[in-house]
C-alpha cells in the first residue's frame, strides 16, 4: 500500500484512508450488533467497540503496510 | 402521596450526606473524564506535530458534556459543521484572495446564514450550523495575510478538530460513561404511566379546563423531551438505534391518543354546561369500560402486553353497548350521542395502538419486520431565520469595517471571537445574559492562563509537569459546567483559559502579544454582547412570540388544506414543536402563556377534527350540494383561525350549520354520511364553546347564553 495517495491532487496518508474505511466498517458491525441484540453478550459494549476498532485498524494496517 | 410523606420520618443526616455525595460523585467523574480527554488530546496533538494543539484541546472543552450521548451527537454534527465551514472558507479565500471587502462581506453573509440555520433547526443540527459558521471564520481570518497557506491551514484545522472529537468521544464513551439510555427508558415509561393514570383518574368524566390545559402542557413537554432524548441516544446505544423507529411511532401514537382524549372531555364538559346532562351521563357510562380496563396498575411491574386483552374487550363492550344506550335517548340527542360515541371509539382504538407499540418496545427481543414510518416533524420559521441571519451579518460587517478603517493589528482576533459568540448564542433564549456571563468567565480564563503561562509554564519542562501546573486551574471549568446556573461562566472560563494558553510544541513567551490578543478577544466578546443588547435576536422578541402564536393558529389551515397522506402525524408533531418553542420563551403562569395555552388547545382540537372530517369525507363524499358545503365550511374555519375576527367567526359558524344541514339531508339516502356528520358536529360544538379562547369573537348574545342553545337553529 502506498504511503500517500493523491486525492484530487492533495496527498493524503494511506493510513488516514484506512482509518476512515475502518470507521465505516465499525459502523456497519455496530449497526448489525444492535439490530440483532448481540451486545447483550458483552460486558462493556463501548470498550468492546473500541477494541474491535483497534483490532481492525491495527490488523489491516500491519497487513497492508 | 402527601400522607405517606407526612408519616415517614424525616430523612436522616447521613442519608442526605450520602445523597449529596452521590450527586457530586457524578459531577467529579465528569471532571475526571474532561481532564483525561483534554490531556490525552494535547499529548497526541503534540506527538503528531500539529501546528496548533490548543485548537484540538479547545474542541475537547467545547464538546465535553456530562451525558455520553450528547458528546457523541455534538461531535457528529461538529464534524459535519467543521468540514462544511472549512470548505466554504477555502472557497471564499480562493475567490477573493486580495479583496478584503468582498472577503469580509462573503464571510459575514456565511456566518449570518449559519446563524439563521441554527434558529431554523433545534438540537444538535442547530449546533452543526453554528460550527459551520465559525469554523469558516477560524480558517479564513488568520489566513487573510497569507492566502497561499489557506489550504494547509484548513487541513491542519480539520485534523485538530477531528482529533479532539475522537478523543472526547472515546473517553466519554469508555471511562465511567454516564448513559442517557436509562433516562430515555425512564422518560418513555413515565410518559406511558402518566397518561394512563390521567385517563384512569378521569372516570367521573369532568375535568376542569385549567387542569386540562396543564395536562396538555405536560403531555407536550413529555412528547418533545422523548424526541430530544431519542435523537441523542441513538448515537450512544446500538440497541436504541435499532428501536428508534418504534420509539418514534410510540411518541406519535401518544400524541394522537392524548388529543382524542382531550376532545372527548371537552365534548362532555360542553354537554354538561349546555344542559344536556342525560347525554353526557350516558357517554360517561359508555366510557367506563376503558377506565376499568386500565385499572391494572402499570407500575406494579406488569407489562403493557398484559393490558392489551382487557382493553380490546373494553372496546368491544363500547361498540356493543352504543346501540342500546342510543335507543334510551330522545331523537334530538342522537347527534350529540353519535359524535361522542365516534370520538370514544377513536380514542379506544388509539389507546390500543399506543399500548400495543409500548408492548413491542418492552419486549426484550426485537420482532422482525419494519414498523410504520412516523417522523417527528418540526416547525420551521423561514422568515424568523432570515431575520436572525441578517442580524448576525450586520454585526460581523460592523466589526469588519472597524477593523479595516482602524488597521488594528489584532482585529482578526476580535472578529473571530465575535463570530464564535454571535453564532453560539444566536438561538439562545437570553443571549445578552449568557454572552455577558461568558465574557466574565473568559476574563477569568485570561487571568488564569496569564498566571500559568508566565509564572509556571516557563519554569517547567515536559508534558507531565505541564499537566501538573495547568490541571488545578483547568479543573474549575468542567466543574462549573456541572452547575446549571454557572454553565455560561464555565464555557467562557474553559475556552478563555485553553485558547490563551495556546500550547504548542515550541512555546512562545511574549507577554505583549498575549495582552494585545487578550484585549482584542474581550473587545470581540463585548461587541457580541452589545450587538445582542442593542438589537436583540429575533427569537427573544415579543414580535416573534406573537408571530409564532399566529403560526400556531395557521396550523388549522394546514389541517384544512395540506395533502391528507401522513397529515395527522405531521399536524400533531409540528403543533407540539411550535407550542414548545413558544412556551420556552414565555414565563410560566403569565398572561401570555395562559393565552397561548388556550389557543393551543383550541387549535389542537379543531385541527384534529378537521383532519378526521376530511378523511371521512374523502372516503365517502356527500351528494351534491352537500360536498361543496362541507368544503366551504372547512375553508371558512381555516380562514377564521388564520385571522380571527367576529365576521370570520360568523361566516365559519354559518358555513358549518349549512354543512350540517346538508349532511342531515343526505343521511336517509346515504347512511354512511354519519361519520362526516359527527365530525361536523364536533367542530361546531368546539366553535360554540363559551369557555374556549375563541369566545371573544362571538356575538354577545351567543357568548353569554349557554353554548348549545343555538345548536340546531340552522
Amino acid at each position: 500500500m502506498p504511503r500517500e495517495i493523491a486525492v484530487g491532487d492533495a496527498l493524503v496518508p494511506g493510513m488516514l484512508l484506512l482509518f476512515v474505511a475502518m470507521l465505516a466498517v465499525l459502523w456497519l458491525l455496530d449497526w448489525a450488533a444492535g439490530r440483532f441484540g448481540l451486545y447483550r453478550h458483552v460486558w462493556h459494549p463501548p470498550l468492546f467497540r473500541v477494541a474491535v476498532f483497534v483490532a481492525l485498524f491495527g490488523g489491516l494496517g500491519l497487513l497492508l503496510l | 402521596m402527601a400522607d405517606t410523606a407526612a408519616l415517614s420520618p424525616s430523612p436522616s443526616l447521613r442519608a442526605t450526606a450520602l445523597q449529596v455525595l452521590r450527586e457530586d460523585a457524578a459531577a467529579w467523574l465528569f471532571v475526571l473524564r474532561a481532564a483525561i480527554a483534554l490531556y490525552v488530546t494535547g499529548w497526541l496533538a503534540m506527538r503528531f506535530a500539529l501546528p496548533q494543539p490548543s485548537t484540538a484541546m479547545l474542541t475537547v472543552v467545547i464538546v465535553m458534556n456530562r451525558q455520553t450521548g450528547l458528546v457523541l451527537a455534538k461531535s457528529f454534527y461538529r464534524a459535519i459543521g467543521t468540514f462544511a465551514g472549512a470548505a466554504v472558507a477555502l472557497l471564499m479565500l480562493s475567490l477573493f484572495p486580495q479583496e478584503r471587502v468582498l472577503l469580509l462581506l462573503a464571510l459575514a453573509s456565511w456566518v449570518g446564514l449559519c446563524a439563521g440555520g441554527a434558529l431554523l433547526y433545534r438540537n444538535f443540527t442547530s449546533y452543526g450550523f453554528v460550527l459551520a459558521g465559525y469554523t469558516a471564520s477560524i480558517v479564513a481570518l488568520p489566513s487573510i495575510d497569507a492566502p497561499l497557506g489557506a489550504f494547509d491551514a484548513a487541513v491542519a484545522r480539520i485534523s485538530e478538530v477531528m482529533l479532539g472529537i475522537l478523543v472526547a468521544g472515546v473517553v466519554s464513551d469508555t471511562v465511567f460513561p454516564s448513559r442517557m439510555r436509562d433516562a430515555l427508558r425512564r422518560a418513555a415509561y413515565e410518559q406511558f404511566s402518566h397518561f394512563m393514570e390521567f385517563v384512569r383518574g378521569s372516570t367521573g368524566g369532568t375535568i376542569a379546563r385549567e387542569a386540562m390545559e396543564n395536562a396538555h402542557l405536560r403531555f407536550v413537554r413529555e412528547a418533545i423531551a422523548l424526541e430530544d432524548l431519542r435523537s441523542a441516544v441513538i448515537f450512544e446505544d446500538a440497541d436504541a438505534r435499532a428501536r428508534s423507529g418504534r420509539l418514534q411511532l410510540f411518541n406519535q401514537r401518544f400524541m394522537a391518543a392524548s388529543t382524542s382524549f382531550q376532545s372527548l372531555h371537552h365534548l362532555i364538559n360542553r354537554l354538561l354546561r349546555g344542559g344536556r346532562e342525560s347525554t353526557a351521563r350516558v357517554l360517561i357510562s359508555l366510557y367506563r369500560p376503558i377506565a376499568e380496563a386500565l385499572q391494572l396498575p402499570a407500575e406494579a411491574g406488569s407489562t403493557a402486553r398484559a393490558m392489551l386483552p382487557p382493553l380490546t374487550a373494553a372496546r368491544q363492550r363500547i361498540a356493543d353497548g352504543a346501540a342500546p344506550k342510543r335507543a334510551q335517548l330522545g331523537d334530538e340527542q342522537h347527534l350529540d350521542f353519535d359524535t361522542g360515541a365516534a370520538l370514544l371509539l377513536r380514542f379506544a382504538d388509539e389507546v390500543i395502538a399506543y399500548v400495543d407499540i409500548a408492548a413491542s418496545l418492552q419486549a426484550p427481543r426485537l420482532v422482525a419486520g419494519s414498523v410504520e414510518k412516523a417522523r417527528f416533524a418540526r416547525s420551521n420559521d423561514f422568515f424568523g431565520a432570515a431575520l436572525a441571519a441578517s442580524h448576525t451579518t450586520l454585526t460581523m460587517l460592523a466589526l469588519g469595517i472597524f477593523w479595516i478603517y482602524s488597521a488594528w493589528p489584532s482585529g482578526s482576533s476580535a472578529m473571530l471571537i465575535a463570530a464564535i459568540f454571535c453564532a453560539l448564542f444566536a438561538a439562545a433564549p437570553n443571549p445578552v445574559r449568557q454572552a455577558g456571563q461568558s465574557m466574565i468567565g473568559w476574563t477569568f480564563g485570561i487571568a488564569a492562563s496569564f498566571a500559568v503561562e508566565f509564572f509556571a509554564l516557563s519554569q517547567v519542562d515536559g508534558y507531565g509537569l505541564l499537566i501538573a501546573v495547568t490541571l488545578p486551574l483547568f479543573l474549575l471549568a468542567p466543574y462549573l459546567l456541572t452547575r446549571p446556573t454557572l454553565i455560561s461562566y464555565g464555557v467562557g472560563y474553559g475556552m478563555g483559559l485553553i485558547y490563551n494558553l495556546a500550547l504548542t510544541n515550541a512555546m512562545h513567551y511574549d507577554p505583549v502579544r498575549f495582552l494585545n490578543d487578550a484585549f482584542a478577544q474581550l473587545v470581540g466578546l463585548g461587541c457580541a454582547v452589545v450587538a445582542f443588547a442593542v438589537a436583540p435576536p429575533v427569537a427573544a422578541t415579543r414580535w416573534f412570540q406573537r408571530r409564532q402564536i399566529a403560526r400556531l393558529r395557521g396550523q388549522v389551515a394546514l389541517a384544512a388544506e395540506a395533502p391528507l397522506a401522513g397529515l395527522a402525524y405531521r399536524f400533531e408533531s409540528v403543533n407540539r414543536d411550535l407550542l414548545q418553542q413558544i412556551v420556552a420563551r414565555t414565563p410560566p403562569g403569565s398572561d401570555a402563556s395562559r393565552a397561548l395555552l388556550a389557543w393551543a388547545l383550541a387549535v389542537h382540537e379543531t385541527g384534529r377534527a378537521l383532519i378526521e372530517l376530511r378523511q371521512a369525507h374523502a372516503a365517502d363524499r356527500l351528494q351534491p350540494p352537500g360536498d361543496t358545503r362541507v368544503s366551504a365550511a372547512i375553508d371558512r374555519l381555516a380562514r377564521f383561525y388564520e385571522r380571527p375576527d367576529a365576521r370570520g367567526y360568523l361566516a365559519a359558524r354559518d358555513a358549518l350549520a349549512a354543512a350540517i344541514a346538508a349532511a342531515q339531508e343526505c343521511l336517509p339516502a346515504q347512511p354512511t354520511a354519519g361519520a362526516t356528520l359527527t365530525q361536523l358536529h364536533l367542530l361546531r360544538m368546539a366553535l360554540l364553546d363559551g369557555e374556549s379562547v375563541i369566545a371573544e369573537y362571538m356575538p354577545r348574545a351567543i357568548a353569554t347564553a349557554s353554548p348549545l342553545e343555538n345548536d340546531h337553529a340552522a
